[in-house]
């Protein structure tokens, strides 16, 4: 396939996710935003409370929880996006990477839908960071996409081999939001154990974020080098899975 | 056109399928049992530019497997395969579409695996959805389609799509008596126009209208390789004979 046909393919593919998803209509993408905007609802009413001397809380929050459900929402679909397709891949042989780029594609719109109300809200409230950390948010943000890519690559292709694969990393993200600093601010937490929390992704992504988007303060080079190396090392493995274990993807359907 | 050097292909299942990390989990200290299903067994031959050939066999002889490999959607355990040009499969039709959505959109996503391009499904499409005679229909969920109606969409689709080189898994098996004489028609037309075909069939009359030459397999080897009226009385004999199917345990 030339590169041409390839974005056609992928226009296809997000197209039509999208319709099956939310039946073809704006009000059903709507769903998909409502989600965390209830759990922000939910979770604000209890927590503010707990939280009253933190300052920022509901924009931490709210952060946290848009970008969490796109962590979520992302590596579920990437997960089961080979196994949905597979359809089509026993019907001709074309780059299977393609369908799990493109899985990512309903969760990446709410998180578009999110960026854009969140910053209109900064920049309304004149709290607006400069270009520079808002370029450092959008780094953090493709760091973050190739992060559940690599995610999505790997367990794609084991998900055809163990198909209980989807139930235990519902059983880890589970326990993963809670390992994220999402509904707690890191403070609470002594020092010590910070660093383990920071190897879950999803935990340098949101800090990083919370801290240009509302203090406008870009972390420390080593803090933004161990952002780049864990990204770097989850994306080569799951390219490294998916390059041995797709060629066979269809005598696993 | 089409070369196939000493494939073979064979298939392990376990006694005891684990198909989950659970039982992965729990299995740890049973070593599993293989049965290793040998399939094809260093198949060989060659299509020439413009050739029709058969292949013939019984269920389980390795027909369908054999057409995978072409296609490159299965990889062989050993031999290769090399074709000369673009190759279009028409491979289990009828099954494999996403039946949320309508006809016009399963055709996009059918059109691009098959190799179309986006522009040359967008003008085609009233060409594929006649063809089929289901322009009435082309706003329809494939989950309220009929099989048939299904079946005669996908043969639509990749007679639309068809560049050099065609595979065909059990051709004219579908649709109504219409249906299938425009689809010999149109598969003379690709003959004429020079087109390679490689074509799967139960049905002996086929193989000996169309096919230049046929193949014979029997369990995972080439029985005969000859003209495609020899082929089909070769193979109406073969279905009186006893099968010999034997899955050989692993070493």
């Amino acid at each position: 396939m030339t590169g041409h046909h390839l974005a056609g393919f992928a226009w296809t593919l997000v197209r039509t996710d999208f319709k099956t998803r939310y039946h073809g209509t704006l009000a059903g993408f709507f769903w998909a935003l409502l989600k965390p905007l209830i759990m922000f609802g939910v979770l604000m009413g209890v927590f503010s409370y707990i939280f009253a001397s933190t300052p920022n809380y509901r924009l931490d929050l709210i952060i946290g929880l848009f970008l969490w459900d796109f962590f979520g929402e992302g590596t579920k679909a990437g997960m089961t996006s080979l196994h949905a397709k597979g359809f089509l891949l026993t019907k001709a042989r074309f780059p299977s990477w393609i369908v799990v780029l493109t899985s990512a594609s309903n969760a990446l719109m709410t998180l578009g839908a999110f960026i854009l109300v969140i910053v209109t809200y900064l920049a309304l409230d004149a709290r607006l960071p400069g270009p520079a950390a808002i370029a450092m948010f959008l780094l953090y943000l493709v760091q973050y996409f190739l992060i559940v890519l690599g995610i999505s690559l790997g367990s794609s292709v084991l998900f055809l081999r163990y198909r209980d694969l989807n139930q235990v990393w519902d059983v880890v993200t589970q326990a993963g939001f809670f390992i994220a600093p999402i509904i707690y601010p890191m403070a609470i937490l002594p020092e010590r154990v910070h660093f383990y929390l920071y190897v879950w992704p999803p935990t340098p992504v949101i800090q990083f974020s919370r801290a240009v988007l509302i203090s406008g303060t870009v972390p420390t080079a080593k803090a933004n080098l161990f952002l780049a190396a864990v990204t770097g090392i989850i994306l080569a493995t799951g390219v490294l899975v998916f390059r041995r274990y797709a060629p066979r993807a269809a005598e696993y359907l | 056109m089409i070369e196939v050097n000493g494939v073979s292909k064979a298939f392990s299942f376990p006694d005891v399928r684990r198909d989950t990390v659970r039982e992965h989990v729990f299995g740890l200290f049973r070593p599993p049992q293989f049965r290793v299903l040998s399939v094809l067994d260093a198949v060989g031959f060659a299509v020439k530019a413009g050739e029709t050939v058969g292949i013939m066999g019984r269920n389980g002889s390795g027909k369908s497997t054999l057409l995978k490999i072409i296609a490159g959607i299965y990889p062989p355990d050993r031999g290769t395969v090399r074709v000369h040009g673009a190759l279009t499969p028409i491979l289990e039709l009828g099954v494999g579409w996403n039946p949320e959505l309508d006809a016009i959109d399963n055709i996009y996503l059918i059109g691009c695996v098959m190799g179309l391009r986006l522009s040359e499904i967008r003008t085609g499409i009233d060409e594929i959805l006649a063809f089929a005679e289901l322009a009435p229909f082309a706003n329809l969920k494939l989950k309220h389609y009929s099989s048939g109606m299904a079946a005669r969409l996908a043969y639509s689709v990749a007679f639309k799509a068809v560049r050099e080189v065609l595979i065909l898994d059990e051709i004219f098996a579908v649709g109504d008596a219409g249906f299938t004489l425009r689809c010999e028609e149109r598969f003379r037309q690709l003959s004429a126009a020079g087109h390679t075909i490689l074509l799967v069939s139960h049905n002996p009359e086929i193989i000996a209208t169309f096919c230049d030459r046929a193949l014979l397999l029997e369990g995972g080897r080439i029985l005969m390789d000859a003209p495609g009226n020899t082929v089909a009385d070769r193979y109406l004999e073969l279905l009186t004979e006893p099968a010999e199917i034997a899955p050989e345990p692993a070493a």
